[in-house]
């Protein structure tokens, strides 16, 4: 039986407000007067049952509107996926998300015969896609190979100009960059596109904003130009360097691996991963859902990234506090941390993580920026009481203290969560502070009522 | 750290005009001496092509760097005293299905029933979840001046886990102000704690609240007299009859309006009598040749008793395009006792209301919803949202309104399934919303009622 989703799960598919509230009213049994789902066991458990059509788990329905004809919505669960014939551009659309909704509420059944000719077509053509994989390798390896060495070229000499850049801002001052405006950074930072290096473009736009960020501004204006240096040094050494950390300076300049390669190349890691947590930002038009992972048995902690346009939906399909069982490969670093899925086998039902001390985090985070300097951006899990003045901050039961993100807001339902008392909490430790994202309430050791809150 | 304050400062100078500071890094060989940083792949030895770099800007931000990672790194946990321990809570949270429905009223899923979920979790001893605190007081700040009852249920549905957040954070101090409603509140309060302390007393003592409003009314304002109507209409009960005909003769325009109300509300009420002898005159059952019917006589004119009693004259304030006789027709019927119709025509409501037809039945279908809905009674609104469901289109008067007001007073039973009858194909998004609602609030109260079970 294909595991059902519970509202939320389908709400947060929702591209806006009104289709949340357009796909509550649809979502009645007497708008689809024909619906159906297929369970997606086939492919799950492999008992050989149902292996031949080792389907995934869809849903299917005809929903009569103010057309003359019904909208006809197909729903891949896997994916998820969606296709209906109605007009609108929204995505999904919100008789997609009304459909799932009745099959949440258990109003869909399961139907034996399987979906009708024109949900079945899209299904299948959808599956013979995934089977045929990505398309094809580069045919002229030569020429691909000349670009690659060109583009080495150009970023080289973009670091080389990077770093004159940087000893002139050293040399002349940083205290005019206060009067400076945004075209200051964003002239170097298109040059750095220029150089395809999109990395350290991204990198150098997001400084514009330091001048003005308050009290200590020009310590953390100094450090992000210490750190690009240090960058332009490494690339120019890259071939002194060992093979991981020479990869996390290519990633950070913006070279980018095809997953292709990253599957080709990493060893696939099974274990049942925690969803930890999860991050959307959202910075040229792009979207990043950074979804935080930590393997039950192998305690490794994994980050999956995934981007979509702006006003487009996220992949969804890692659940905070569920866990997945699942092969995931890492890419190549000095601190692996980013991963790709490869195959997800299960979702189980997800208890709270083994939160750690403040001295654990700041052990493991010094270790890790020993071996990539760069590093920003930490995973944090930790048994903690939030304490309000006078910072807003958490406590461990050691006495020990970090400060709460300034910039991740009044943090209420943290505090709402723990009333005083400690809350496990998940979330990205950065150089300015924690940034939580998670926490499960533990009080007499029972799982707060809505399992992972998302703060 | 005066190491990297010394760094900053000469960054910000510039090299042309500051020196570049030794930096020492525990541990590490004097940055000084070992400009470029040993890689791992061949500690401790200088690179080849490394020499000490002559540009004082490049020195800078190699300092820099190391520095920046080293404190990074090196960084210690801050101390901080434990908090203090909050009290314990004394109610249990609600069960996760009765939180979820929580947070969808809350995200503006039927957001008008919030009230109903709050006093249905207060009334059996529940609190609302922890994590949905934040949003609950912040809807209740919201509301000043439409609905202070919302402001103590939720103070009260968030237990001492809100008085606790209420301490943190400014924004919510009517918290603890609903906590604090003593003696004092009500002899030097402001005027919102006064109000605190007469609603938590007409809660617990409905007569000692009577009395107390009572003993006041000569000495209040124009405002308070407002407020202390608006509170009787929790509890209210034949008792409060004679504070009413005062308040009638002696309020000002909107505490009359009030008292009224209130007044009409109470079946046995010497104004639900008044109003009764005026309505058997404008419906008469008429047995005639072509069957039953029921013929409307309308009032000509609003006279002086009619408006003492609360009917507005001119444009009705319950429906604006209901002007004249229609209006005058709505407003008398809204407060007459129900039992009036089932005595005088001496059948039981759906009997009634299946006589409806013509063009006053819209009239008589919104002005019998309004007296249902005021009076509580339930073989009333059933015997409506039936009719409204089942006989296709009674001709609704203001459309979205009626229905939908009585989906969210009937019994929640109503919405069980099977409970009434479906709407018809086509049906109106009017009957199909109620429904929805209906089902809504059965779910809701089923929810909360297996809390206090289990």
């Amino acid at each position: 039986m294909a595991e059902r989703w519970d509202r939320d799960r389908v709400l947060a598919l929702a591209p806006d407000a009104p289709s949340t509230r357009a796909a509550q009213s649809l979502a009645s049994g007497r708008a689809w007067p024909a619906a159906g789902a297929r369970s997606g066991d086939g492919a799950r458990s492999g008992d050989g049952a149902r292996s031949g059509d080792g389907a995934p788990g869809a849903l299917w329905g005809e929903c009569r509107g103010s057309a003359a004809s019904p909208y006809r919505t197909v729903v891949d669960l896997s994916g998820p996926a969606y296709r209906c014939s109605c007009p609108s551009r929204k995505f999904p659309c919100k008789h997609a998300l009304a459909l799932l909704l009745l099959w949440a509420d258990g109003s869909v059944r399961d139907d034996e015969v399987g979906p009708p000719g024109w949900a079945a077509a899209w299904l299948a053509a959808r599956a013979g896609r995934a089977q045929a994989g990505e398309p094809g390798e580069p045919k002229d390896q030569e020429a691909a190979a000349r670009r690659a060495g060109q583009r080495e070229a150009r970023v080289a000499s973009g670091l080389a100009e990077l770093d004159r850049w940087l000893c002139g801002q050293a040399r002349q001052g940083l205290a005019a960059s206060q009067r400076a405006g945004y075209r200051h950074w964003d002239d170097i930072a298109a040059r750095m596109v220029d150089a395809q290096a999109p990395g350290l473009a991204e990198r150098l736009r997001a400084l514009a904003s330091v001048p003005h960020s308050g009290d200590g501004w020009d310590g953390r204006l100094l450090e992000e130009y210490a750190l690009l240096h240090l960058l332009a040094v490494a690339y120019r050494r890259r071939a002194e360097l060992p093979p991981p950390l020479r990869e996390t300076v290519r990633s950070r300049i913006g070279f980018t691996l095809r997953q292709a390669d990253v599957l080709a190349c990493g060893t696939p890691v099974r274990d049942h991963w925690q969803v930890l947590a999860r991050r959307d930002l959202e910075q040229d038009r792009i979207r990043t859902r950074r979804t935080w992972l930590r393997g039950r048995k192998t305690g490794r902690d994994a980050l999956v990234l995934s981007f979509a346009p702006a006003g487009q939906v996220l992949d969804a399909s890692l659940a905070v506090g569920t866990d997945a069982d699942a092969d995931l490969v890492f890419y190549p670093g000095a601190v692996p941390l980013r991963a790709v899925v490869l195959a997800r086998h299960d979702v189980i039902e997800g208890g709270p993580p083994g939160g750690g001390t403040i001295a654990g985090l700041l052990a493991s985070w010094a270790a890790a920026l020993a071996a990539d300097p760069w590093l920003d951006t930490w995973p944090a899990v930790l048994d903690v009481i939030p304490v309000h003045a006078p910072v807003r901050a958490v406590c461990d039961a050691d006495g020990d203290a970090v400060p709460l993100h300034p910039d991740a807001g009044r943090c209420w339902t943290l505090f709402a969560l723990s009333g005083g008392h400690p809350v496990t909490v998940a979330g990205e430790w950065t150089p300015r502070g924690l940034w939580p994202l998670t926490a499960w309430d533990q009080a007499g050791g029972i799982l707060g009522v809505f399992g992972a809150v998302p703060l | 750290m005066s190491a990297w304050q010394d760094l900053v400062t000469a960054a910000l100078m510039g090299t042309e005009r500051a020196s570049v500071p030794a930096t020492v890094v525990p541990g590490l060989p004097l940055a000084a001496d070992a400009p470029d940083i040993p890689f791992p792949n061949n500690p401790g030895n200088p690179v080849p092509e490394g020499r000490a770099p002559d540009d004082p800007a490049v020195l800078l931000l190699d300092r820099a760097a190391l520095l920046t990672v080293a404190r990074r790194g090196g960084r210690l946990a801050d101390r901080v005293a434990p908090p203090p321990v909050p009290e314990p809570d004394q109610a249990p949270e609600v069960s996760p299905a009765a939180g979820r429905r929580l947070a969808r009223i809350l995200r503006g899923e039927y957001a008008d029933l919030l009230t109903e979920w709050l006093t249905a979790a207060v009334t059996r001893g529940r609190r609302a979840p922890a994590c949905l605190l934040p949003e609950l007081l912040d809807r209740a700040r919201r509301v000043t001046p439409a609905d202070p009852e919302l402001r103590r249920l939720a103070a009260e549905a968030g237990g001492s886990r809100a008085r606790w957040l209420a301490a943190l954070n400014p924004d919510w101090t009517f918290v603890t102000a609903h906590a604090l409603a003593d003696e004092d509140a009500w002899r030097l309060g402001s005027a919102a704690q006064r109000r605190g302390y007469l609603t938590a007393l007409r809660a617990r003592d409905p007569g000692a609240a009577r009395e107390l409003i009572a003993g006041s009314w000569a000495a209040a304002g124009p405002d308070e007299r407002v407020m202390f109507v608006t509170v009787l209409a929790a509890g209210l009960s034949p008792a409060d009859e004679r504070l009413l005909e005062i308040a009638l003769d002696h309020g000002n325009v909107r505490a009359r309006k009030l008292a009224a109300d209130l007044l009409a509300a109470l079946p046995g009420s010497a104004l639900a009598q008044r109003m009764a002898v005026r309505a058997r005159g404008y419906l008469i059952l008429h047995q005639g040749s072509r069957g039953t019917r029921l013929v409307a006589v309308p009032p000509a004119e609003c006279d002086a008793a009619m408006r003492r009693d609360g009917i507005p004259s001119g444009v009705s304030a319950r429906s604006t395009h209901l002007a004249g006789q229609a209006g005058l027709m709505l407003e008398v019927l809204a407060r007459t006792p129900l039992r009036t119709w089932t005595v005088e025509f001496g059948r039981p409501p759906e009997q009634i209301l299946a006589l409806l037809s013509g063009g006053w039945a819209p009239v008589l279908f919104d002005g019998w919803a309004l007296a249902a809905i005021a009076q509580r009674d339930q073989e009333w609104i059933a015997a409506l949202i039936n009719r409204a469901l089942a006989g296709g289109r009674p001709g609704l008067l203001s459309a979205v309104g009626t229905l939908g007001q009585l989906a969210r007073r009937a019994d929640p039973a109503l919405g069980a399934p099977g409970a009434r009858p479906e709407p018809p194909p086509g049906a109106s998004p009017v009957a199909e919303d109620a429904v929805r609602a209906l089902r809504f609030r059965y779910h809701m109260l089923k929810e909360l009622d297996h809390d206090s079970a289990g």
